[in-house]
């Protein structure tokens, strides 16, 4: 019931649904950027996650469907599995671990250099920055080598996922440069 | 070999040969065993399968898991646990390392969001096919293969392949059992458990626990590692996966009697608490027989309390003491084929009725799944997708992968009926996006998976159930029916043929009739027993409607076995005589129909499915199945018990007819077994005796006398007394009279009403009728 009701309102008020995949090391702070979204104003303690978490955020007239993926390099493999259909990636970087930084930058590029992805907008998150030695906006999109790409819609959003530091910023990024697509 | 084996228990095969001719069979499994003098080969209970001398061997009743067995209830314990840095791990395995993919099996046991839920269940299974063409679970089950072929009776596979205690060759025919379809399936049962931790780094710790088995009823476990589980997180040691090895494998189940096939059907079949209990008393009275021969546990009264009998034949109970603490378990002892763990046929069914009852959608036609147009209901496109080997998954975001799993076996049940294999075997009761490539390679299976990103990929599967909707999607990506040629000489044949009305009935396949009946089952509370019955009978009629499809397209049935003297060709119609000296040559076999245009009917709209279940696994499973079972499961080859038991049940047929029938039943069925196979074809839920009691209200005498000859010999029967007891007073009583007027014509000194007559014809020697007289003493007196 609540499902057709807020779909009726889509329909009226031209809300727009948009499928995000959030990708990233472990630990990187994924999940607590999702629950950071899903929940605003309250404090979010997470645990490793296994497999994935799935939550819907609407925000600005946009309803995300946002997929947290778990980061242990064993399961990034299955990463793939989720490409299909997604609008969005947003990937999340601890910037105070600068050793796994290269590691994060190809990781990153074996994902956007997918097929399926080619037409994804790449929002990447620089968490982590309340932490003393993170690097900043800038030098992590030098890090994760950026430049490089072409034709690719993306964005370096700082933030600081247990306060919910530009959190929001980066979605409205997103929801600014979703091509207008009616909700399905 | 009849002559030396006076008393036979379960007697699947000896009867084949000699149905009519052999000896008497004494069937009180008392009378037989007083009257066997203890001899020396049965001192010890610890003869192995390959010392019996096969004098012995029959009289006794054997165990389904005897004392010295070498095979373990449980084969290895494993714990694994998700490292926050490298994702899930193998901790220990006891005793040894399970061989295979370790990191694999890991994941498995630590399923997807497990993280969200402080506790869950999973099952999964692990086989090493032996063609190793399609199979992936794991590897596991490579290392126990030699040691299985030989000692596995057959749990798994219970009721595909009788072995026979009488039989000499029963260890090779349990190795042919395995031939078809590799190595038995080893069951994991496993529970993970989230505890939330500040100390930990990261704030949690997921452990889990499995066991590992061959039996099929692992739910019983349940309660065993609830608490080991708990101590591993306790002491995290070898020691603790140890004191649940060694407790578990100590259960004693050595007093659960074999069943032969017929008779676990009968019990799977029946309500009666105390069917098949003369089984059960048999294995007390061998125990304490042997207890007293050994001379290790001298006979006290106290001894002979020891063993209960259980309350509920369908369950045997035993217990698994764990750290001293007693724990009770209940295995049931007759277990179709294809049933794994306890599952609920009657959710399953809910589930996807409910939203299907509210609001129907259309599904995209398909000639295998959509079989009554696109208002199908949606059991019935699963159940057509798994006959036809379609890849079905069940998915349940947000639910734990406990329920996913329990949906799939469920599925697999339905769409076995305890008749069909091969669905466990291609079952995956919960799976994750790890092992998606190894998936897409097996063509056909079930899956359990609780990952909604399943749903974005249509072309990963045929039909998607969707648990917390209850809806099912058609595949776009379904690979079209292809166009066989049955099918197309089922059209040409029909072509000539007038068919009248084919198109116009609302339900030509009966599925509609069929699931408004399982559902008002289940409004009435019939039960989870009555639920499965009634897939059974639904799976039976179908393979014999396939059966039929196949002698009117292509002239024989690869899935009937035509009993001797049988033909096929069409002058010899049912219920034809061949032989006028023998009652026994009745012609006609197969499924009945009231007429030649519902045959037809039902048969141009199951032609899609029956075609497309022609290729698949569970097809050719079947057909190795009626081979392997016909002497077990059919006793009595001729006449086709079944086939005139429906004729009985379903046509109007004359008097001349029915008496032909009543004459080849009361001559055909005679000893244990016979009586055994009729009593499948006339279960409890369908009228029991009804309509072979029929037979006393016949206006020929002698069709009357016959049906009381063959009513006594149910009487007395183990089993047959419950069916008797069953009988209608009217029935009972129309009994009665032609006893008395028998009586009467052939004493007339004794005059009718003694309740203890003695029947010459009655096969049971020794055996007094006296339980028809007790049956019906009130009645009769107060009559006469």
């Amino acid at each position: 019931m609540g499902g057709s009701v807020s779909k009726m309102m889509g329909k009226i008020f031209g809300t727009k649904e948009m499928r995000i995949l959030m990708l990233g090391l472990d630990a990187a702070g994924k999940t607590t950027i999702l629950y950071k979204l899903k929940l605003s104003n309250q404090d979010v303690t997470t645990i490793p996650t296994v497999g994935f978490n799935v939550e819907s955020v609407t925000y600005k007239n946009v309803k995300f469907n946002v997929w947290d993926v778990g980061g242990q390099d064993k399961i990034r493999p299955l990463w793939r599995h989720y490409y299909s259909g997604t609008q969005g990636l947003i990937f999340v970087v601890d910037s105070s671990d600068t050793a796994r930084l290269e590691e994060a930058q190809s990781e990153l590029h074996k994902i956007i250099n997918d097929r399926e992805m080619k037409d994804a907008l790449l929002l990447v998150f620089a968490n982590k920055q309340d932490i003393p030695g993170h690097l900043s906006p800038e030098e992590i999109t030098q890090k994760l080598q950026l430049t490089k790409l072409k034709d690719k819609l993306w964005y370096v959003a700082p933030s600081v996922a247990t306060d919910g530091t530009g959190i929001f910023e980066g979605l409205a990024w997103l929801s600014n440069n979703v091509k207008t697509q009616p909700a399905k | 070999m009849a002559s030396t084996l006076p008393y036979r228990p379960s007697n699947d095969s000896l009867s084949t040969s000699n149905a009519k001719t052999n000896g008497l069979p004494r069937l009180s499994p008392a009378a037989s065993f007083i009257g066997r003098s203890p001899s020396g080969s049965h001192a010890s209970f610890r003869r192995t399968s390959t010392e019996n001398a096969a004098g012995y061997r029959p009289r006794r009743c054997k165990a389904q898991y005897p004392l010295d067995s070498p095979e373990r209830h449980v084969e290895y314990i494993l714990v694994a646990s998700f490292h926050i840095d490298r994702g899930p791990i193998m901790e220990h395995q006891y005793p040894a390392a399970i061989s295979g993919d370790e990191s694999m099996l890991a994941e498995l046991m630590l399923p997807d969001q497990t993280h969200v839920r402080s506790q869950d269940w999973t099952i999964f299974f692990l086989h090493k096919d032996t063609s190793g063409e399609d199979e992936d679970e794991s590897e596991a089950g490579k290392k126990k293969k030699k040691r299985k072929s030989r000692y596995r009776a057959n749990e798994e596979t219970a009721g595909m392949s009788e072995e026979d205690p009488d039989e000499v060759s029963e260890e090779d025919s349990s190795d042919d059992d395995e031939g078809g379809e590799g190595p038995p399936l080893m069951y994991v049962l496993n529970l993970v458990n989230t505890k939330q931790d500040n100390t930990v780094r990261r704030g949690a710790v997921v452990k889990a626990m499995a066991i590992c088995t061959r039996h099929s009823f692992l739910h019983i476990y349940k309660p065993l590692l609830l608490l080991a589980l708990e101590d591993y997180f306790k002491s995290p040691y070898p020691e603790t996966l140890a004191s649940l090895y060694d407790a578990v494998n100590n259960m004693d189940l050595s007093l659960m009697p074999k069943m032969s096939i017929l008779e676990r059907h009968i019990l799977q079949s029946s309500n009666t608490k105390d069917m098949l209990i003369e089984k059960f008393e048999q294995m007390v009275r061998q125990r304490e027989e042997e207890e007293a021969e050994d001379g290790e546990c001298p006979p006290s009264p106290k001894k002979t309390s020891r063993y209960v009998l259980p309350r509920d034949t369908h369950e045997y109970e035993s217990k698994v003491v764990y750290n001293d603490i007693p724990i009770p378990v209940k295995i049931p002892t007759a277990i179709w084929p294809e049933t794994v763990g306890d599952f609920s046929l009657v959710k399953l069914v809910q589930t996807f009725a409910g939203p299907h009852a509210t609001s129907p959608q259309p599904f995209p036609s398909h000639p295998h799944l959509t079989t009554s147009g696109p208002f199908t209901h949606p059991i019935i496109v699963l159940i057509n997708a798994i006959l036809t080997q379609k890849r079905v998954i069940f998915l349940g975001h947000n639910r734990p992968s406990g329920e996913v799993a329990e949906a799939v076996l469920a599925a697999c049940a339905l769409a076995s009926g305890g008749i069909l294999r091969g669905f466990t075997r291609h079952a995956f009761p919960y799976t994750d996006l790890t092992k998606i490539d190894d998936l897409l390679k097996v063509p056909g299976f079930i899956a359990g998976v609780t990952n909604p990103t399943f749903a974005n990929h249509p072309e990963w599967w045929d039909v998607l159930c969707d648990l917390p909707t209850g809806r099912m999607k058609i595949s776009s990506h379904v690979e079209p029916a292809p166009v066989t040629e049955g099918l197309l000489f089922f059209q040409q044949q029909n072509a000539l043929l007038p068919n009248p009305g084919s198109n116009t009935h609302p339900d030509p396949t009966g599925d509609n009739l069929f699931m408004d009946d399982i559902l008002r089952s289940i409004t009435q509370r019939h039960g989870e027993n009555a639920i499965r019955a009634k897939w059974r009978a639904y799976i039976v009629k179908f393979t014999r409607v396939a059966a039929a499809f196949e002698e009117a397209v292509y002239g024989a049935s690869n899935l009937y076995i035509i009993g001797p003297g049988e033909e096929l060709s069409p002058d010899s119609p049912t219920g034809h005589q061949t032989d006028p000296t023998d009652p026994t040559s009745l012609r006609g076999h197969g499924y009945v129909w009231p007429d030649e245009a519902s045959k037809q009917r039902e048969l141009s709209a199951s032609v899609s499915r029956i075609e497309g279940w022609r290729n698949t696994r569970s097809y050719y499973s079947y057909i190795q199945d009626i081979a392997a079972m016909y002497y077990p499961a059919r006793p009595i080859q001729r006449p086709d018990i079944h086939h005139h038991h429906d004729r009985l049940r379903s046509l109007k047929l004359s008097h001349a007819e029915a008496g032909a029938i009543y004459l080849a039943l009361s001559h055909a069925v005679k000893d244990y077994a016979g009586i055994c196979q009729l009593l499948t074809v006339a279960p409890e839920n369908q009228a029991g005796l009804f309509y072979i009691s029929m037979g006393l209200f016949h206006p020929d005498q002698v069709v009357r006398e016959a049906t009381v000859d063959l009513l006594d010999r149910i009487a007395v029967h183990p089993v047959g007394r419950h069916f008797w007891t069953h009988l209608s007073r009217f029935a009972k009583l129309g009994y009665f009279r032609v006893k008395r007027e028998r009586e009467a014509a052939q004493s007339p000194i004794s005059g009718a009403g003694s309740p203890t007559v003695t029947n010459p014809g009655t096969s049971f020697g020794g055996e007094p009728q006296s339980l028809v007289g007790v049956a019906l003493g009130d009645s009769f007196k107060r009559r006469s």
